[in-house]
């Protein structure tokens, strides 16, 4: 029997968790922008943050407003060594060249966490209180609900940023094209190294949200895999847009899982995205807000 | 005088020859193939397991192997728990050890080599539960364990009598599709409660990541449905979850049920601490590591002692030795059946179907073992162990708790 109160209990917990697939995703579009890479690896920097976190906190015994700061800036630095050893070097050359090179990096970064860090499941510090919100009959988990107040905040300021600053509009000179942007003398090196301290720290904050309270190893990067139906479905350049991606994936996401995985017995809410994903690739392969280009020849 | 000199040089030689081949000939060296994960996500168990195989290798090879002439080797490989990664192993493996033995880790080695070990004529030995996928006749892979529904049935019925509860038990499965067995686990526990609705109801199966984000709509539509149990056989990311979730909601007095994988001790180090864990239970057909004394926790300080074995008492090195042992024990009974010199994978699983394995041939790690052609495991007289927190203390909480019977899904 279809209860009403059920049904919003998973559309709104759906959607925040789309939400937090947003923020992970807003990684993908910040570093494709500037790079026009498609990082393979950011499942990866989401771990990465997180081990920092949970060393800072729970190793070192740090507060968490001095380890917070302290760790984004730490990814910051990471994503900025990241295109310094490899994607520097790599301006004008192919994407297909620079993409290669980001499954080098997942396979890297993965064998240094466990080298660094080991194979040893770790405790998350819990960063946002476990009692969830109570609105009536509908249950909202604390760290999903401030996770996606977040996000939104980032998701508009980052827009903001891109569509009205010079510092912004100059990435977003190098997104639409390298060439155009090193005549115009933009540093595209520059913004792509900035664009990848920004990923790295967006990772940092999903790694926050995410994991707050949980437990921690290199398995967390399969987030980056689920947010990559959210970046393609909001277009792998629109930042705001992919807020309106998230809540959508998510929404749908959460509903598949309460009515048709226990009628079928299994995960469709998991594989669900990816059909979503799919058919996008086939319809409108630039996403919902993703740019139109025109190539005369 | 050079001719004498040559003489007794030739003399010395084929003397020395002689001694140099007099202990090859008297030991004869068989080799087991030992499939770990030390990239996968059982990385983090795998120093006790593949320390407590090679312990138990040491001492059956100094103990039992010397006398019988026979020499065991043994060589890790990394099957990342991915079946794919195993099956592409597999033919090196062959080529370089021609092993007489393989030991698992996993679900993904039995769905990679469960079809090729009938034609290689090797047989593979388990550590952990069986599974339903893998139930058949004439098995060449081996579980010292019933199938992971088994040991839940076993711990349902076992918690339902203890609480003294009338009606069925509500018990809640967390899952993951992530890997077929996971699937398969919650399968098992679900033909039960079918076959038994009067002993156990599955209210929900939640299938959810490996890394869950967040369990607190799901846990709290299965507490509203009852929920008196959660079972999880799957990982510790997930036990983490769910418990964070009971806390949100202020239940923490629903027991959750763990396996050995992801059992009190690795889900407490995950969590941050066993306080946490109190009143939860691990269940499984093998010794629990406790700091109780008992023989098989003997038997793994006298490995510690006398074979500086670098392996510490807990599940994953009790994981360890149970195969190992149960396999080196089958090779045991292969050499005296066919002799030292004539042992093969196919002599190793005809001597292992003729032998019953008594729970002493393990120093109490695993119950009396009876392997038949019907299934992987023996479908008889199994019992598992109940492990608890109790007062923060890792404790056992029942022993020997008998394993119902469930029929096949």
């Amino acid at each position: 029997m279809f209860d009403t109160i059920d049904f919003l209990n998973y559309l709104v917990n759906g959607s925040l968790v789309g939400l937090l697939y947003a923020l992970i995703a807003m990684g993908f579009i910040v570093i494709y922008r500037a790079s026009k890479v498609f990082n393979f690896a950011q499942g990866e920097l989401v771990v990465f943050g997180g081990f920092i976190v949970w060393w800072m906190v729970i190793q070192t015994g740090l507060p968490l407003f001095v380890a917070l700061p302290l760790a984004m800036a730490v990814s910051a630095i990471f994503g900025l060594i990241i295109e310094r050893i490899f994607f520097s070097r790599l301006v004008g050359e192919s994407s297909f060249a620079m993409v290669m090179v980001t499954i080098g990096l997942l396979i890297l970064i993965r064998g240094l966490i466990l080298l660094i860090f080991g194979p040893q499941v770790r405790p998350f510090p819990i960063i946002f209180a476990l009692k969830p919100v109570i609105i009536g009959d509908i249950l909202i988990p604390r760290s999903l609900l401030i996770g996606a107040v977040i996000t939104v905040i980032v998701g508009l300021g980052l827009s903001w940023f891109f569509n009205n600053t010079r510092a912004g509009l100059k990435m977003t000179a190098v997104a639409e094209d390298h060439q155009v942007a090193l005549s115009m003398g933009i540093s595209v090196k520059r913004s792509i190294a900035f664009a990848w301290a920004l990923g790295a720290v967006l990772s940092t904050l999903g790694a926050i949200i995410y994991l707050s309270g949980k437990s921690l190893n290199f398995l967390a990067s399969d987030i980056g895999l689920s947010a990559l139906p959210v970046a393609l479905l909001a277009g792998f350049e629109s930042i705001a847009g992919v807020l309106l991606a998230g809540l959508i994936v998510g929404a749908v996401q959460g509903l598949v899982t309460a009515y048709v995985d226990p009628v079928v017995g299994g995960a469709v809410g998991s594989v669900f995205p990816f059909v979503i994903m799919l058919v996008i690739l086939f319809i409108r392969p630039t996403g919902m807000f993703g740019w139109r280009t025109i190539e005369r020849v | 005088m050079k001719s004498r000199l040559s003489k007794w040089i030739a003399g010395a030689a084929a003397a020395a020859v002689v001694a140099l081949a007099l202990p090859a000939s008297a030991q004869t060296t068989y080799n087991i193939a030992s499939i770990a994960d030390f990239t996968g996500p059982y990385a983090d168990i795998m120093k006790d397991l593949v320390g407590a195989r090679r312990a138990a290798v040491d001492w059956w090879n100094d103990e039992i192997g010397k006398g019988m002439g026979i020499k065991v080797g043994i060589k890790d490989y990394d099957g990342r728990y991915d079946a794919a990664q195993t099956a592409s192993l597999w033919p090196g493996i062959k080529a370089e050890l021609n092993p007489v033995a393989v030991l698992g880790v996993g679900g993904p080695d039995v769905a990679a080599l469960q079809g090729r070990l009938p034609a290689d004529k090797v047989p593979m030995f388990m550590s952990t539960a069986a599974y339903g996928f893998a139930w058949k006749p004439d098995p060449w892979i081996f579980n010292p364990r019933p199938t992971y529904g088994h040991e839940a049935a076993a711990f349902f019925e076992w918690f339902r009598s203890t609480r003294g509860i009338k009606g069925p038990l509500k018990v809640a499965i967390i899952s993951s599709e992530a890997s077929p067995a996971y699937v398969d686990i919650a399968k098992g526990a679900e033909k039960f409660a079918k076959d038994n609705p009067d002993k156990a109801e599955i209210v929900e199966t939640i299938y959810t990541e490996v890394q869950p984000t967040d369990l607190t709509t799901q846990i709290g539509r299965v507490i509203r449905k009852g929920a008196q149990v959660i079972d999880i056989q799957t990982n510790t990311a997930a036990v983490v979850a769910t418990k964070r979730a009971l806390q949100a909601l202020g239940k923490t007095d629903i027991a959750i049920m763990m396996s050995s994988h992801n059992g009190l001790i690795a889900s407490g180090k995950a969590i941050g601490g066993m306080k946490d864990l109190e009143g939860d239970y691990e269940v499984y057909g093998m010794a629990v590591p406790t700091d109780e004394k008992t023989k098989a926790h003997d038997f793994q300080q006298m490995v510690v002692a006398k074979y500086k074995a670098q392996v510490t008492w807990s599940v994953a090195s009790v994981m360890g030795f149970n195969q190992t042992l149960v396999a080196l024990r089958a090779i045991e009974a292969a050499a005296r059946k066919v002799g030292a010199d004539k042992v093969t994978g196919e002599a190793v699983r005809t001597a292992l179907m003729a032998t019953q394995l008594p729970s002493d041939q393990t120093f109490g790690i695993l119950p009396n073992l009876t392997y038949t052609n019907d299934a992987p495991f023996p479908v008889t007289g199994l019992t598992v162990n109940v492990a608890t927190i109790k007062d923060g203390k890792y404790v056992i909480a029942a022993e020997n708790v008998p394993v119902p019977a469930i029929t096949k899904w």
